[in-house]
């Protein structure tokens, strides 16, 4: 895999100001992310992984520190700002899906590409060879509401593939999912991994940060272990291939 | 690209209101109520008022009315005294051939003068016999009136001259005397209380409809009753007697009247309203009492004119309040959608959404709601008008103006309405709008 840093974070600090007291939530991260890496972020709660994964996705602002994505510092930027960086650099996973109900399946996929003022008509059949790729080629039309909550997950997965971000960010991915469906998303991520996409999840289960090559653990806003196994990349993609 | 943007999200509009239908429509109802009864009044109000200005233009713009009435002391109880008792018996009052030709001397602008005698008689044919209207009047009587000929001709100068047997029956009377066959050449014979005549039908005459629907104009003296005989100014004179004396059987009343009424022509429309005050010069000669009444129907016309312009805004207020309240439903509904739909507005948020494609997004929706709940309020007025009419008769106009002011309206109730909503969408914080379940 290449060295290039797709993320840098730099003394990343946030305090939450509640008036009377201030809370310190993330006391001064330092670590970067490497592309086409495998990175779970680990914690037991209030140790700021929320709050990180908040910044990582650029959907709060640090109060202190740098965090640069790809090439530019995103730390400071404007609400508008961030927004194009989320649709352009950012694939969601969440926990709960989040797919828009009243759109189908590939309506859902397409969101994101709206926001980067691509038309629907121009992309159909790239978010089709998305949806064919996860496995649900013949649900297009589809909507949530028809799909088990494995197939929501996989259309997930599509729709953070749509605008070919930097990094897929995933919040819990497999935690609404029962073990056999779970297995099913992770071999997913692992094929990603393989494409050589870069990975970042966030997750409290260690059968989910098993399959990541690097575990960063959390505890009171710092970097408590940063941990990267150099086999268990390759056993991962064994898994895949047995799969 | 972004007019494309635009399109895609009032589509996507459209899909989420199509979700919910019967939310959508309850809430589209105070607009559809709103709009539908600013078309729908506007159009009877204005088809109401086309009506009445049509039937005073068939009285002439150019033209005042004059009309004999009984004075205030002879309306007066008879107070025992052999005076009184007089004057309510034998009344001799109104206009008088002098006041025509004085008004044509002395008022400017006047192009003709038309006096007219009337008596209320029986015409009889056959068999049948009507009561009717005697009408002694001058060759351009129609002209005057916009009464137009259906059979044969008007009355000319050669009877006039001649104080010829002719009449001209209205058309209403033709149908009821004649009963179908051709009245003209034919004879009638008009009998009062202590006369007989023979007057032969030269035409057929149709007056302008409708004139005694006007309730703002004073029962006129004849013109209204639709049974009509109309005879030479100067046979009427000779037959009846330069003092039109007008005896109703059983009441006991002797009424005197002159001419029964004068229509002025004047040249312009422009020269009626400064004549007025000469003319009341002109008829004040000679005269201790008013017996008279002058009816201005330029003045009628510009009185409805600025009632109409009153009812209209009346109208316009009931019709914003009615949209201010569907809009405040609106409101409150895209409240609740917002409230709702907060984690889809969080997911959009995550996938790249600024606080702009939000607001468009949930505006859009609301316009969407005002414009079509306009549009079918625009159709239920309209269809609502045009059945009115076909039951009635009464026309409606639906006025290109009120169509464009209730698509106007709608479209700035959803956008001012909108906008609160929209805006609240689009400033919750992502993160906790993602949270929410």
């Amino acid at each position: 895999m290449a060295d290039r840093n797709i993320i840098e974070i730099r003394n990343l600090t946030k305090i939450y100001d509640l008036g009377a007291i201030q809370v310190p939530a993330l006391k001064g991260l330092n670590f970067e992310i490497e592309e086409g890496s495998y990175t779970a972020i680990m914690g037991p709660s209030g140790s700021g992984k929320s709050t990180l994964l908040n910044i990582l996705g650029c959907l709060d602002r640090p109060t202190a520190g740098a965090y640069i994505l790809g090439n530019d510092d995103v730390a400071h930027m404007s609400d508008k700002e961030l927004s194009g960086v989320r649709g352009a650099r950012i694939g969601f996973i969440f926990q709960s899906y989040n797919l828009i109900q009243q759109l189908n399946v590939i309506e859902n996929i397409h969101v994101p590409l709206f926001y980067q003022g691509k038309d629907i008509s121009d992309y159909y059949d790239h978010c089709e060879k998305l949806a064919q790729k996860v496995g649900l080629g013949d649900r297009l039309d589809h909507r949530p509401m028809e799909l088990s909550g494995g197939q929501q997950q996989r259309v997930a997965v599509a729709r953070s593939l749509v605008n070919e971000p930097l990094m897929l960010l995933a919040d819990e991915p497999t935690g609404n999912l029962d073990s056999t469906t779970e297995q099913e998303i992770l071999d997913i991520l692992d094929e990603l991994h393989a494409e050589g996409r870069t990975l970042l999840v966030v997750t409290h289960d260690d059968a989910v940060a098993e399959r990541a090559s690097r575990v960063i653990h959390l505890k009171d806003g710092q970097v408590d272990k940063d941990i990267r196994k150099q086999d268990s990349d390759r056993k991962s993609e064994n898994q895949f291939q047995e799969a | 690209m972004y007019a494309l943007a635009l399109i895609r999200t009032f589509q996507a509009g459209l899909k989420s209101l199509r979700l919910h239908k019967l939310r959508s429509g309850l809430t589209m109802l105070g607009m559809i109520i709103g709009v539908g009864a600013v078309i729908a009044l506007v159009a009877i109000g204005e088809g109401a008022s086309h009506d009445a200005q049509e039937e005073i233009r068939a009285l002439g713009a150019k033209n005042v009315i004059i009309r004999s009435i009984k004075p205030p002391s002879m309306r007066e109880q008879m107070h025992g005294d052999w005076e009184s008792f007089f004057r309510r018996w034998m009344a001799f009052y109104g206009l008088k051939r002098t006041d025509a030709t004085r008004i044509k001397d002395t008022v400017p602008g006047v192009s003709r003068v038309l006096p007219m005698l009337t008596k209320r008689m029986n015409a009889v044919h056959d068999r049948r016999e009507v009561g009717c209207q005697l009408i002694g009047t001058f060759p351009y009587y129609p002209e005057f009136t916009q009464a137009e000929m259906v059979a044969g001709h008007f009355l000319n100068t050669a009877e006039e001259n001649t104080k010829a047997s002719a009449c001209v029956i209205s058309l209403s009377l033709a149908e009821r005397l004649f009963a179908g066959h051709n009245p003209l050449a034919e004879e009638i014979v008009v009998r009062g209380y202590e006369s007989e005549q023979v007057f032969q039908v030269k035409g057929i005459l149709r007056e302008r409809a409708d004139i005694e629907k006007l309730p703002q104009l004073p029962g006129s003296m004849g013109q209204t009753i639709a049974a009509n005989v109309y005879i030479p100014l100067s046979t009427f004179k000779s037959l009846y007697g330069e003092r039109n004396v007008d005896r109703s059987v059983g009441n006991l009343v002797l009424e005197a009247v002159e001419l029964s009424e004068i229509r002025v022509e004047f040249d312009t429309v422009e020269d009626v309203l400064p004549a007025l005050p000469l003319i009341d010069e002109a008829l004040k000669a000679g005269r201790d009492e008013r017996d008279f009444e002058i009816v201005v129907p330029i003045q009628e016309m510009v009185a409805l004119r600025n009632q109409k312009a009153r009812d209209t805004r009346m109208l316009l207020y009931i019709a914003c309040i009615s949209l201010l309240v569907g809009g405040i439903g609106i409101m409150n509904i895209m409240l609740a959608t917002v409230t709702e739909r907060t984690q889809e507005i969080g997911v959009r948020r995550a996938l790249g959404a600024t606080r702009l494609n939000i607001t468009v997004q949930f505006l859009v929706e609301t316009l969407l709601l005002c414009l079509v709940g306009g549009a079918i309020g625009v159709s239920g007025g309209w269809a609502f008008a045009e059945f009115r009419e076909f039951l009635t008769g009464d026309s409606t106009i639906v006025k290109a103006w009120s169509v464009i002011m209730a698509f106007g309206l709608s479209v700035l109730i959803g956008l001012v309405f909108g906008l609160y909503p929209a805006r609240r969408a689009a400033h919750l914080d992502p993160i906790e709008a993602l949270r929410h379940a």
